[in-house]
């Protein structure tokens, strides 16, 4: 464990007491399909798309009427008058209107978070069951009006006489009625995220090929997930689409050569980012209900895995120490090592694909040996992830990423996949979760077959 | 009742159309001073076939009215899509009563069976039961949806509707007491709910519904129309009480409304929803009442109930 005392920030002997906190375990969970914006959910707003997510839940589980311990979820893309976006979710459900819920943000890694935060809750004896979840429209994305009239407009609320309503109605210029759109730029640098992820993919030489590689197999993968009806007991059909409208399963190495590079065309190196290989534009909602052993049992519900722990990470990218989106890279091994695991231990890598460049500049920093001395305070690299336990069934490449709702679709496909895989060597099927979010944060967990 | 003949229409007949030829119809009669559709309804039922729902204009209509853009179809949406059926009959030229200016006194809907908006619907509607009432003359207008496939029955309306000051011979008006009772014996409750009601919403469910009567569309119009100003849609009113019970309510439950003093625009309107549940906690109706928080006057009243 003498890499555990230089890597994490709590307490090693935390691992080993266990026994002292119940085990939360995830019974399933349900999202409707993910949209290309513009599409089929096109006029649903971000409370109608968690509410239906929430509703075939519901009646998945046969949670009419029941008062859920707690439910948390939130957006990215959020409206100001949807401050109560989950409540309100709530009480358009049929769960028991007395079901307290919360939103939660934090950029891509909300959906995680949301678990992993109603998981301590459970572990920690607060509450018996809990539904996480997540949601993002870009279609339906809220538009303020520009800072200029937004000062203009507060000064003539608090205006008396006409005079001054007038004199402040005249401070009015056309470029304050330009609208105020929101865009996926990092406040601090100005970049938007795919022009961060090209500086990284660039400085990890992340070839053109192995991305488009990434997203075929993204693609090939999820398309056979649902051939298998991997998908039948996750998704609930929305507005007419029953699979990810993103997915494209005739796709090819070819095709997805041919597509021209649209981020880091004005780096010195090559371009090597395609609408191909990173996520597009994306609407959805996921969900996943979580509970105690014992309120799963109450309820004739299967447990399928455990929530084992999470860890949250934050890099310094503003003057480019670390790549905007490379947080998770500091996550994984700080989790590991309070767990005493190795990549060996682990059987499923779910690596959220916000870029292909974003997965691969990931591990390759993992397989870097000076990378593992130097930033990771490791006697050498931390390890090659088994490219054939990395996103079996699929991920955000294909599958299209709406910021807050990934964080559910990830957790209740690994657990899934986890309770079919049973035990492994006689221990339970261990998954990775690694999700990175704006802001230069990740959140990472571990799930183990229940 | 004798069993009405059905007329097959090839879609959905046009609303604006109807009210034009309905405001022609009326000037027509005026000039002629007579009633050349007689004083029997016509025993014809009218027809439209594999009907389905615009995803568009289903969420839009979801929205105005505060329902989640769920995949089912509301019980008031589905009102909305059946009522050019129920219209085309009201403006045969046999029909005696005048579509302009009937006032709509109450509405009955029983959902039988929650509806995918995808369905294809087989919609029919037909006038009957023409009676005398204290102030003109009452009839009811049903409509039923089946499902194109099955056959099934999924949703049946029955709309009542007011030809005030329309008096027919060999129609009884002593007839029926019903309708309103006095706006004496109300006396408000606390409110549960207050809706604040813009010059704009009767426009606005005028677009979703299709409904474009003139007196719920501008203050000119309605004037037109005899009216002080625009009023509200009674159907509007209804959806929104139907969403505000929202999801507590049953998969198959009836859906009643006595629409009382109309709803001018803008307004407050204060609402009153009690829910009535069975010993072991269960939904069983949800009743509502809603009224002028500064008269007292009562505008509609109705209840939501499971339907076994």
């Amino acid at each position: 464990m003498a890499a555990a005392d230089v890597t994490t920030g709590g307490n090693p002997d935390r691992a080993t007491t266990p026994e002292a906190v119940r085990r939360a375990y995830i019974v399933g969970g349900n999202r409707i399909p993910f949209a290309r914006t513009g599409g089929a959910y096109v006029k649903s707003s971000n409370q109608d798309m968690l509410t239906a997510a929430l509703e075939g839940l519901i009646a998945r589980f046969g949670l009419q009427d029941e008062r859920i311990g707690e439910v948390a979820a939130g957006a990215v893309l959020k409206h100001s008058r949807d401050f109560n976006l989950t409540r309100e979710a709530v009480l358009g459900s049929a769960l028991s209107p007395e079901t307290p819920a919360y939103d939660l943000q934090q950029a891509c890694a909300t959906g995680l978070e949301t678990v992993l935060g109603l998981s301590n809750k459970i572990k920690l004896g607060q509450i018996e069951s809990a539904i996480a979840g997540g949601v993002d429209s870009a279609s339906d994305a809220p538009i303020a009006v520009s800072e200029g009239l937004r000062e203009i407009l507060l000064d003539l609320n608090r205006a008396k006489t006409p005079v001054q309503k007038l004199k402040i109605i005249g401070r009015i210029r056309p470029k304050d009625l330009a609208p105020d759109a929101p865009n996926t730029g990092e406040p601090r640098t100005g970049l938007s995220m795919g022009e961060h992820q090209a500086l990284t993919t660039a400085q990890w030489k992340i070839s053109r090929d192995a991305q488009d590689e990434l997203a075929f197999n993204s693609h090939r993968n999820l398309a056979a997930a649902y051939e298998r009806g991997f998908f039948d007991d996750l998704i609930t059909p929305y507005r007419g689409l029953s699979r990810d409208s993103n997915l494209r399963a005739d796709t090819t190495l070819e095709k997805l050569a041919s597509l021209k590079p649209v981020f880091g065309r004005n780096l010195g190196s090559e371009a090597t980012m395609t609408a191909g290989n990173s996520t597009p534009l994306t609407d959805g909602a996921s969900t996943v209900l979580l509970a105690t052993e014992e309120w799963a049992d109450e309820h004739k519900l299967p447990k399928l895995a455990t929530v084992l722990d999470g860890e949250a990470a934050a890099v310094d990218f503003v003057h480019g120490k670390d790549g905007l989106l490379m947080a998770p890279v500091f996550a994984v091994p700080r989790l590991l090592a309070r767990h005493g695991l190795t990549f060996e231990d682990i059987d499923f890598f779910e690596i959220h694909e916000a870029f292909a460049g974003t997965v691969l500049s990931t591990l390759a920093a993992w397989e870097d040996e000076e990378f593992g001395r130097d930033r990771l305070g490791l006697d050498g690299a931390l390890g090659k992830v088994d490219r054939a336990k990395l996103n079996v069934n699929g991920s955000s490449l294909a599958a299209g990423h709406p910021f807050a709702a990934t964080g559910g679709r990830i957790v209740a496909s690994l657990a899934k996949m986890l309770h079919e895989k049973g035990t492994v060597d006689g221990r339970p099927a261990r998954g990775l979760i690694s999700v990175c979010a704006a802001g230069g944060q990740g959140v990472v967990a571990i799930l183990e077959a229940a | 009742m004798s069993t009405p003949q059905p007329v097959v229409l090839g879609e959905l007949p046009s609303l604006s159309r109807l009210y034009v030829n309905a405001a022609a119809t009326a000037a027509r009669r005026r000039v002629l001073g007579a009633n050349p559709g007689g004083t029997r309804l016509p025993a014809v039922s009218h027809e439209v076939h594999n009907v389905r729902a615009d995803v568009e204009n289903l969420t839009a209509y979801q929205h105005l009215v505060g329902e989640t853009a769920s995949d089912t179809l509301p019980a008031g949406y589905v009102h909305a899509l059946a009522f050019p059926v129920s219209m085309s009959v009201m403006n045969r030229d046999d029909f005696p009563l005048p579509l302009l200016g009937m006032i709509h006194l109450r509405n009955h809907v029983e959902q039988r069976t929650p509806i995918h908006f995808s369905e294809a619907l087989d919609i029919r509607s037909w006038a009957g039961n023409m009676t005398g009432h204290r102030a003109g003359t009452q009839l009811d207008i049903t409509a039923e949806v089946r499902s194109n496939a099955s056959g099934e029955l999924l949703w049946l309306g029955v709309s009542t509707y007011l030809a005030k000051g329309v008096f027919l011979p060999g129609i009884d008006k002593a007839g029926s007491a019903s309708g309103a009772s006095a706006p004496a014996d109300f006396s408000a409750p606390d409110p549960t709910a207050l809706w604040q009601l813009g010059l704009e919403i009767g426009r606005s469910y005028a677009t979703v519904s299709g409904d474009f009567n003139p007196i719920h569309l501008s203050v000119l119009s309605a004037k037109a129309l005899g009216l002080r100003g625009s009023i509200a849609h009674g159907m509007y009113l209804a959806s929104r009480a139907l969403a505000d019970v929202g999801a507590a309510k049953s998969e198959a439950f009836t859906w009643d409304v006595g629409f009382e003093a109309p709803v001018f625009l803008p307004a407050r309107v204060a609402l009153d929803i009690a829910t009535v549940q069975s010993e072991s906690g269960t939904w069983e109706r949800s009743e509502y009442v809603a009224w002028n928080p500064r008269s007292g006057r009562r505008h509609f009243l109705g209840a939501v109930s499971a339907l076994s």
